[in-house]
């Protein structure tokens, strides 16, 4: 039942980065998937008694924590340079 | 010497490299004294073999010089094969040959590229003797071949002018079909009997059992062969327009040696053609057509050298009906004899233009017998020749032809006859035609040719001297007996041998009956030819045309060829096919390129999406997969 | 019997929390569902028994991520297009796909996960076991994420440098 959660939580997180269409909504999202990551990981290493899935959640943290350090402050100057939070505006890498 | 016969061929062929790869830089004397005199030497050493010939009886030389290739049980060499009939054809074509080289000196004295014509004139000697003295049909075909590509370069000699270029052109292509009748007819020959020899290909026929291969069908691949090379008709045409050539070229190959190859190939396979009676038949109505054929068309020719060319169709139609009556030896006897008389003619056309400074047109000619009189006394010898006047050389190989083609009996009837009695009285008022209205009458020359009217220099005149004289009594060499255990002559009904006699009488008053008609109609002052013309405006117009037989070829062949080419080879094969195949990879992959590139629009919605396109789709397979 | 409760019960809030991530219009209000979720969550790791992890969630987090993201929402708040039309273009394609997905994950975790050991999770997620695990067996990865950390701290850095070059 757990495993299914995750899953949704995975695909649900997934799913808010292909559909929403504001930057800071997206990386919000992208968390979420991490979150679904995460209790995967926590019902194995209960379920198994193991303590690697419980390290490598822990990491994870760490990951994430760093990731939103930096990936927030470029969305900021992002929306500095163009003045919109809308994710259509930032196809310049086109072709 | 232990090879004559390969030394024979060889000297033309040092020539030739030594004229072609240093001549220009050697200067004019030296051109003439190779050019002329490895000839000159070539025809002495035929000389000493012939005489070795009288003296061993007969007997063949055989002279292998090389072999070429091994190829399972058969081998093919380079060898050489003199007897009688080789010894004719190797003297006249040196003997002749060396005469017109002489005359070439002085006729092409002021062209720019005298080193040049002198080597394809030894080319052409070269390959002319490889052509006369192979042992083999092989090395025949070499000669084959390599005569008409001497006879391409030197008809578009002048290859700056793009007629002259095109003759030169039309003279290989024609050459070319006959060739591949005669590569037919070899391939046949060989798949039977093993062998290209030619004297085991005749012995295999003279013996019994007869080979498993038919001899008319090998008989007339052979026969096309010679006649595209001695200009029958259908492939006649390119004889005409190859007098665009320089004249001594026109009067070696085109009257004296390279058209007699037609000839000369069928005597020398007169095995075949004793056992084939319809080839036989095939050859000896054609030649009676071209023969008259051609005779007509020559009756209103205004080209001096056209006449001639048209006189030596004629002449070579006279010689075919000879060898499809089994009269081969007569063949070789007419061939030995027009060459002198045809070789004097032309290159006295030669002397004429030379004087005029390049007129050719008769009908600006007249009243020339005085102002050019060397030229002129060989010139009326050599017609009286052609024309059968006796005891002129013509007179005897012709009238022998006319005996046989009536009496043979493999072959000979009273219509061969008409027509071939028919055409030697053309031959004569033409001939007598162009005597008349080129050297007497009023003069009707342009003032400034006028001015220019000259006497050949020695060199010239004395070759023509030295052909007038061959022409007079030349027929006095009884050829046909000399061939006569090589080719023996055809059987004669005893019920027609009275006729022989009467016959000779009407070939005489044929000759003379020519020149009164033309003496009549061209002596006073052509008015009455004039008349005649306008009384017979089609017929004239007609034979003008020469039955415009070139623009049939051209409408029935060469149009639609250029049609095929143009609109499925060019059209539809090369542009559509090919460049289109080509052109529609290139598309192909321009558009897919296109449609893919709409995959990176810089759109990060897409971009996930994709991903969890990627992921499903890697999953599902993993997962099918255990 | 009432951890069964309650885990179903957190479980759902996540799912229920997740859901309305995806479909509410202020993002200060998407942050709002995803700290619950990540509330949520926590509650989920400390009824299986994993303290520590529990723990640092919320910590790290809630406390920390989700703070930065409320921070970084309040400054930017911008009323463009992207809070009028919620959803990209591709939206239908996007709930096809990620149904298909939910089905062959489905089919896949239904046909092969791993039995539960049944054994006893004990101390072994306690804070001093815990702690005492990690470094000992996982030091180099603790390691190796602590240089992570530094490479964020100059990134951080650098970016500070773009902004102060930029505003001139």
């Amino acid at each position: 039942m757990l495993i299914a959660t995750s899953a949704a939580l995975f695909a649900l997180g997934l799913l808010g980065v292909i559909v929403r269409r504001n930057v800071l909504v997206m990386l919000m999202c992208m968390e979420l998937m991490l979150n679904g990551v995460n209790l995967s990981l926590v019902t194995f290493a209960q379920q198994t008694a193991t303590a690697a899935g419980a390290v490598l959640v822990f990491l994870i943290f760490v990951v994430a924590a760093a990731e939103i350090a930096i990936a927030i402050p470029i969305v900021l100057l992002l929306v500095r340079r163009k003045g919109v939070l809308d994710l259509d505006a930032y196809a310049d890498l086109k072709g | 010497m232990s090879h004559p016969l390969a030394v024979i061929v060889l000297l033309p062929l040092a020539g030739f490299l030594l004229n072609g790869l240093a001549g220009n830089r050697l200067g004019a004397r030296f051109v003439s004294a190779i050019g002329c005199g490895l000839p000159i030497l070539a025809f002495l050493v035929t000389v000493k073999c012939f005489l070795g010939l009288q003296a061993a009886g007969g007997a063949p030389l055989i002279d292998i010089a090389y072999t070429w290739a091994v190829v399972g049980g058969s081998s093919f060499e380079v060898a050489f094969y003199f007897d009688a009939l080789s010894a004719v054809m190797v003297l006249i074509v040196t003997g002749v040959g060396s005469l017109i080289h002489v005359y070439s000196i002085g006729y092409m004295k002021d062209d720019a590229s005298y080193a040049r014509y002198f080597s394809y004139l030894n080319l052409f000697l070269f390959f002319m003797l490889l052509l006369v003295l192979g042992r083999s049909l092989l090395v025949l075909f070499v000669g084959w071949e390599g005569v008409g590509l001497a006879s391409y370069l030197l008809i578009g000699f002048w290859f700056e002018d793009p007629d002259k270029a095109r003759a030169g052109k039309k003279a290989f292509i024609t050459n070319r079909i006959g060739d591949a009748g005669f590569l037919l007819g070899m391939f046949l020959l060989y798949t039977a009997l093993g062998t290209l020899d030619m004297d085991r290909i005749n012995a295999a026929f003279m013996a019994t059992p007869l080979p498993a291969v038919s001899a008319s069908l090998v008989g007339i691949l052979l026969f096309i062969g010679a006649s595209g090379k001695s200009a029958q008709i259908p492939l006649h045409v390119w004889l005409p327009d190859a007098m665009a050539g320089p004249t001594p070229v026109s009067a070696l190959i085109h009257a004296a040696t390279m058209v007699t190859a037609g000839v000369y190939l069928v005597a020398r396979m007169s095995g075949i053609y004793l056992h084939a009676p319809e080839a036989s038949a095939i050859i000896a109505a054609i030649g009676a057509l071209t023969a008259f054929f051609a005779a007509t068309i020559a009756v209103v020719q205004t080209d001096i050298k056209k006449v001639l060319a048209y006189s030596t169709i004629s002449q070579l139609g006279f010689m075919f009906v000879a060898l499809g009556v089994g009269a081969y030896s007569v063949a070789i006897f007419h061939l030995y004899t027009h060459a002198f008389f045809k070789a004097c003619l032309f290159l006295g056309a030669g002397s004429v233009i030379h004087a005029l400074g390049g007129e050719q047109d008769i009908r600006k000619m007249g009243g020339l017998a005085r102002r050019i009189p060397v030229t002129f006394a060989t010139f009326t010898v050599a017609t009286a020749a052609i024309a059968g006047i006796p005891p002129l050389a013509g007179f005897f190989s012709k009238d022998e032809i006319l005996w046989f083609a009536f009496a043979s009996s493999s072959g000979g009837s009273p219509l061969l006859f008409a027509v071939a009695a028919t055409t030697a009285l053309l031959t004569a008022f033409y001939m007598f035609r162009l005597l008349w209205l080129t050297f007497f009458g009023r003069s009707r020359m342009t003032p400034e040719t006028e001015h220019h009217v000259h006497e050949s220099p020695a060199s010239m005149t004395g070759i023509l001297i030295a052909l007038a004289i061959l022409s007079a009594i030349g027929g006095f060499l009884p050829l046909p007996h000399f061939l006569g255990s090589l080719l023996p002559l055809p059987e004669i009904a005893p019920a027609l041998e009275h006729f022989e006699t009467p016959l000779m009488v009407v070939s005489i008053g044929l000759a003379f009956a020519g020149l009164a008609a033309a003496a009549y109609l061209f002596g006073g002052d052509a008015d009455r030819a004039e008349r005649l013309r306008r009384r017979f405006p089609t017929l004239h117009r007609v034979l003008s045309g020469k039955y415009y037989v070139d623009e049939a070829y051209d409408w029935l062949i060469g149009r639609p060829l250029y049609w095929i080419s143009d609109r499925v080879f060019l059209r539809l094969g090369d542009q559509k096919l090919f460049d289109g195949s080509l052109h529609g990879l290139a598309a192909l992959g321009r558009r897919s390129a296109g449609g893919l590139s709409r995959v990176q629009n810089g759109n990060l919605h897409l971009y996930a999406l994709l991903v969890l396109v990627g992921i499903i789709a890697s999953l599902a397979w993993s997962w099918r997969h255990g | 019997m009432i951890e069964t409760v309650l885990l179903w019960l957190f479980a759902a809030t996540a799912l229920l929390a997740a859901v309305l991530m995806l479909v509410l219009r202020h993002p200060m209000r998407v942050a709002l569902a995803l700290t619950a979720t990540m509330l949520s969550l926590a509650g989920v790791y400390a009824l299986l028994g994993v303290h520590v992890i529990a723990v640092f969630q919320v910590l790290i987090y809630v406390g920390a991520v989700m703070v930065f993201m409320v921070y970084a929402i309040m400054l930017l708040d911008v009323r463009d297009r992207s809070f009028t039309r919620r959803f990209s273009r591709l939206l239908l394609p996007g709930i096809a796909a990620a149904l298909l997905f939910l089905a062959i994950l489905a089919h896949g975790l239904w046909r092969a996960l791993p039995e539960p050991s049944g054994a006893a999770v004990g101390t072994l997620f306690a804070l001093r076991h815990f702690s005492a695990e990690f470094l000992n067996e996982y030091w180099l990865h603790f390691e190796l994420v602590s240089v992570l950390l530094v490479a964020a701290v100059v990134a951080a850095l650098a970016v500070l440098e773009v902004g102060r070059r930029h505003r001139g």
